[in-house]
């Protein structure tokens, strides 16, 4: 059970990461004023 | 302090300084593609792995594939590492027998060493088989440096590269960090090592016959106490040079066994000691010149070796200065206490320190692995003078620029650059330039990100810790300012990834192995992904040509605006906890008090 927990714990962590990523990107965009 | 110290301590630089540059040149070679000596050993091989893994060596990225391609193999390679350790006991190579981890301690491990960190709250010896040892620990040794390398070489690339979206490809440059600089490189080393005597073997550990046997008493947990004759020692063995090479070439710090570089099994001579200190800063100072010769401005990466050079050396003079007193709380002993030879404090501090190190290589030691994000200790932090024990932590919270770990010194370094050109800019009305790139809102908003959460996780975890009686404040060994100090010192060396310990804190329960993993998964990849996104940002951009009111970041002034970004942030962020914890704990000192 500890096991399953820690996992997902580590698993919701790199979600995040990739969803930090993602919104640091968007904010690139918008900054840009969308131009790439 | 001595003339023999210092004299060490400038042979211990001239070696860096004098290989920084053809190993900064080789690897930029490496790096852009270019031809090297090495090609007929390692270009087959290394086109071999691309077909056998099916990697186009051809395909570019964008910052937020190198990111996201970074953070599903490091998840990927953190898991894998915590099966093992649960599952150490049904594996091989365990001729110990020894248990499955704890499910906390499990994860704690594998965050510590998939981020660099190689903070370890077990005892080596008596935890962990050969196998998880060799598998997963030695893996993670290589392939967390070889990422840090392969980050800043991205972030290198964004700065070089003019009106382009993508930044390289991340399994070629981790490809090529391992390939052709860290398996090369600790081949020849861990021979270096074992010709000093350190060990390399699988055997189970020799057993052997006290001369004098002990008497040991032990209180159990129902408070009863029980006393037994203790009359043989296990000399612990195992595969240990081949995983110091990589533990201090990859500024990775984890020790074979408990006492770390202290161990003499690890590091059993002052010509190892020099090797394995000169060995954590060589790839950060090559990795110097690489910037230069990347982005065509040697002159200018000369100047970032200036600031972490001037900032290396003002830590060892502060620490070796520290060290080299006598503690004044042993007037109670000798009335004419004193560092002269012959005195009750020969030379200084010794309390733990091993002999064989003295004062100045221990408090050299101690400034290079927390100049540096490796961790190795040839000492205990712990033991030293308030003063010498503050140099460690300062160098963590500057963020570990001052060489740092490899790739990460360098990209971390290169943050500040970004601000104080910034801050340059500001001085002067104009809008930044750094190398011919504007520097806009985005990235800075980037960089403030990166210098943000580094003090929120440290200082905000501390604060919760010290809030917690039963969870926090129960693991101390020590009251008072240095408490404070152990605490403070747990979470800085997690955040920086840097792994080195206070010790006095029994970090081994639930509380500290979960909040210390989260500390270094958040001070890793929450650092890296701002950085790679300024990376990103600055790849994109045309180069504006030099005009009369564009900042040189090559000269002497440069260098000294970039030490002053450095400290200032570092003291505006960090000196209220400093004050009450090591700066209290030394003027307490001198009235009388020890903690």
């Amino acid at each position: 059970m500890a096991d399953l927990a820690l996992i997902a714990a580590t698993l919701t962590f790199f979600l995040l990461s990739i969803a930090y990523t993602t919104g640091c990107d968007r904010l690139g965009e918008k900054n840009s004023g969308g131009k790439k | 302090m001595t003339a023999n110290g210092w004299f060490q301590i400038c042979f211990f630089f001239a070696l860096v300084l004098v290989c920084a540059k053809p190993l900064g040149v080789y690897m930029a070679r490496v790096f852009e593609r270019e031809r090297t000596f090495a090609d007929p050993f390692f270009r087959p091989i290394e086109r071999l792995i691309y077909r056998v893994t099916g990697i186009d060596e051809s395909h570019e990225m964008r910052w937020t594939e190198y990111s996201i391609v970074m953070l599903i193999f490091s998840l990927v390679t953190l898991l894998v590492t915590y099966a093992i350790e649960r599952l150490q006991h049904f594996l091989p190579l365990n001729p110990q027998h020894l248990a499955n981890v704890a499910p906390d301690l499990a994860l704690n491990t594998a965050a510590s060493f998939t981020t660099n960190t190689n903070w370890q709250s077990y005892v080596p010896e008596t935890t962990m088989s050969y196998l998880t040892q060799m598998l997963t620990l030695a893996y993670h040794n290589f392939f967390s440096a070889a990422s840090g390398i392969a980050l800043a070489i991205a972030l290198i690339r964004g700065i070089s590269r003019k009106e382009s979206k993508t930044l390289g490809n991340f399994w070629v440059d981790m490809t090529r960090a391992s390939l052709w600089v860290l398996l090369p490189t600790c081949l020849i080393y861990a021979t270096l090592l074992v010709s000093q005597g350190v060990v390399q073997n699988f055997r189970p550990y020799d057993q052997a016959t006290l001369v004098q046997p002990q008497s040991v008493t032990t209180t159990g947990a129902d408070g009863k106490s029980t006393t037994q004759v203790v009359t043989t020692q296990s000399i612990a063995q195992g595969p240990v040079a081949s995983q110091e090479a990589i533990k201090m070439l990859g500024t990775n710090g984890g020790g074979f066994f408990n006492t770390n570089s202290a161990h003499p099994f690890e590091n059993p001579t002052p010509l190892s000691n020099l090797m394995q200190m000169f060995s954590i800063f060589l790839i950060p100072g090559a990795l110097t010149v690489t910037l230069g010769r990347m982005v065509k401005a040697p002159a200018h990466g000369w100047a970032v070796f200036a600031a972490m050079a001037t900032l290396f050396f003002a830590g060892v003079l502060v620490a070796y200065h520290a060290e080299a007193q006598p503690n004044p709380l042993l007037h109670a002993v000798n009335q004419h206490v004193s560092a002269a030879p012959g005195s009750i404090q020969p030379g200084g501090n010794m309390e733990g320190k091993e002999v064989r190190f003295g004062i100045a290589n221990s408090a050299l030691f101690a400034t290079v692995t927390t100049d540096a994000s490796c961790g190795a200790v040839n000492g205990m932090h712990d033991s030293f003078m308030p003063l010498g024990g503050l140099v460690p932590m300062v160098n963590i919270m500057l963020g570990e620029v001052i060489f740092g770990g490899v790739g990460a010194g360098l990209y971390g370094m290169l943050i500040f650059v970004v601000l104080s050109v910034f801050i340059a800019g500001l001085m002067v009305g104009r809008t930044p330039e750094y190398l011919g790139k504007k520097i806009e809102s985005f990235d800075v908003k980037m960089a403030m990100l990166y210098v943000l959460i580094f003090p929120l996780s440290i200082l905000g975890f501390s604060a919760v810790a010290l809030m917690m009686p039963n969870l926090g404040l129960s693991a101390l060994a020590n009251a008072g300012p240095h408490g404070l100090s152990e605490i403070l010192y747990a979470y800085t060396s997690a955040t920086g990834n840097n792994g080195s310990a206070f010790a006095g804190i029994s970090a081994n329960t639930p509380w500290y192995n979960l909040s210390l993993a989260t500390a270094m998964l958040v001070g890793r990849f929450f650092m890296i992904i701002p950085m790679l996104a300024i990376a990103g940002s600055l790849a994109q951009k045309k180069l504006v040509p030099p005009s009369p009111g564009t900042f040189p970041v090559h000269t002497p002034l440069f260098t000294v605006l970039l030490v002053g970004v450095i400290l200032i942030v570092g003291a505006l962020t960090f000196f209220p906890a400093l004050s009450l914890g090591p700066i209290l704990e030394h003027l307490l000192m001198q009235a009388g008090k020890s903690f």
